[in-house]
């Protein structure tokens, strides 16, 4: 199982998905270090049933965790 | 003028009108190449017989020497491929001409016209001779023209030293786009927009970039890269950029039989349709895998300059062409 991150990126050019994000979504960065996942996007709308938040710029803190996950944005 | 009269009576018949540039003695040999045939001019001063003996023994040393040339001419040509035959065949021919008129000025028994054994050098005859073959000068490939279909990049993979150690783990916390996961693999994923390309930066400085769609792109991306490194503080270079390898495809638009292929190609071929869809071709000149579809498509890899993808091209183009699906 370990080869297939390999796999992933020694071909590198296979799957650019974190690539495609930025050109069509509003993807800025990615960052993945320490098992943590950083990303700040921009322009996102946060819909619930009821509200809707607009927001510039949102960045997203993500470790991998069996039962706990962290999510702070500012 | 009593220049017949000198010949003997039974050369009188034979001999030419004068100043005709017909063989006055028939040289009817097949071995004689037409239009290197000897000239022998009306003699001035007879000695008649012993001249003409003279005269008939060139003659043939030089038919024997002409052949020998010949044959020699063609077991090289066998050999040898045919564009640097041609050449070669008509610069000798031409030489070889030249030589044989040399030659026979050589016994000066006629003071009047040198003796032309050869059309004049710098001339090519009007009719090959029929011993030296048809060589053309260009090759004798098939009425072919080229395919008129050119194989477009689709990836290249390069490599390049940045020439100094790098601490992977403050790249990929400083650097933006960038991964890096040391449990899995050992270095930095980092991908940049223009080009839209993918780097892989190793703790020894060695980098390998991949996804540009140029040679060109390639080496932009990774002095981007190498950039990158460079503004978070480490001394990078830029030593020993390589292209390590370029993939191409194209559609030569139409259906292909690819069991005939791999049947009369078997030493190059390999078809698994159970495995995978795609014949592999492994073309040795140049050294370049070819993954050929039924549907047209052609993959073509392994290449380390662009040139290697268009001849592969040019090469297995004719062939694809020879089993086209006809249903």
């Amino acid at each position: 199982m370990a080869y297939q991150l390999y796999r992933n990126t020694t071909l590198g050019n296979s799957l650019q998905e974190s690539l495609d994000e930025l050109i069509q979504g509003s993807l800025n960065t990615y960052r993945f270090c320490d098992n943590v996942w950083t990303f700040v996007l921009n322009d996102v709308e946060f819909r619930e049933v009821t509200e809707l938040i607009k927001v510039d710029k949102v960045k997203i803190v993500a470790c991998d965790g069996k039962n706990t996950g962290s999510n702070t944005t500012e | 003028m009593d220049q017949n009269n000198s010949l003997p009576p039974y050369a009188q018949g034979l001999a030419s009108p004068q100043g005709a540039m017909t063989p006055g003695i028939p040289i009817f040999s097949p071995m004689m190449p037409y239009g290197t045939g000897l000239t022998p001019q009306p003699i001035q001063n007879t000695n008649s017989l012993s001249i003409l003996e003279e005269q008939q023994r060139q003659q043939q040393q030089q038919q024997q020497q002409q052949q020998q040339q010949q044959q020699q001419q063609q077991q090289q040509q066998q050999q040898q491929q045919q564009q640097a035959v041609a050449a070669a065949a008509v610069q000798q021919s031409t030489s070889q001409q030249t030589t044989q008129g040399t030659s026979g000025q050589a016994p000066q028994l006629f003071h009047s016209q040198t003796l032309t054994t050869a059309p004049l050098p710098g001339t090519t005859p009007l009719y090959p001779s029929p011993m030296t073959p048809m060589t053309p000068i260009t090759p004798a490939t098939p009425a072919s023209e080229s395919s008129g279909i050119v194989p477009q990049l689709q990836n290249i993979v390069s490599t390049v030293n940045l020439g100094c150690k790098l601490d992977l783990k403050t790249i990929a916390l400083r650097a933006r786009n960038a991964e890096y996961n040391p449990k899995r693999f050992a270095a930095v994923i980092m991908r940049i927009r223009e080009p839209r390309t993918t780097a892989l930066i190793f703790s020894s400085g060695k980098m390998v970039c991949t996804g540009a769609k140029s040679e060109e792109q390639s080496r932009l991306a990774a002095r981007k890269y190498a950039r990158v490194v460079q503004k978070l503080g480490f001394p990078a270079k830029f030593l020993d950029f390589k292209i390590q390898n370029m993939v191409g495809s194209c559609d030569v638009k139409f259906p292909i039989r690819l069991e005939g292929l791999v049947l009369t190609h078997q030493q190059f071929s390999s078809y698994e349709p159970e495995l995978f869809p795609g014949l592999i071709y492994r073309m040795i000149k140049p050294r370049i895998v070819l993954l050929i579809f039924v549907s047209g498509k052609v993959v073509l890899t392994g290449a380390k300059v662009r040139a290697e993808i268009y001849e592969a091209f040019e090469n297995i183009y004719p062939i694809l062409k020879g089993f086209r699906k006809t249903t």
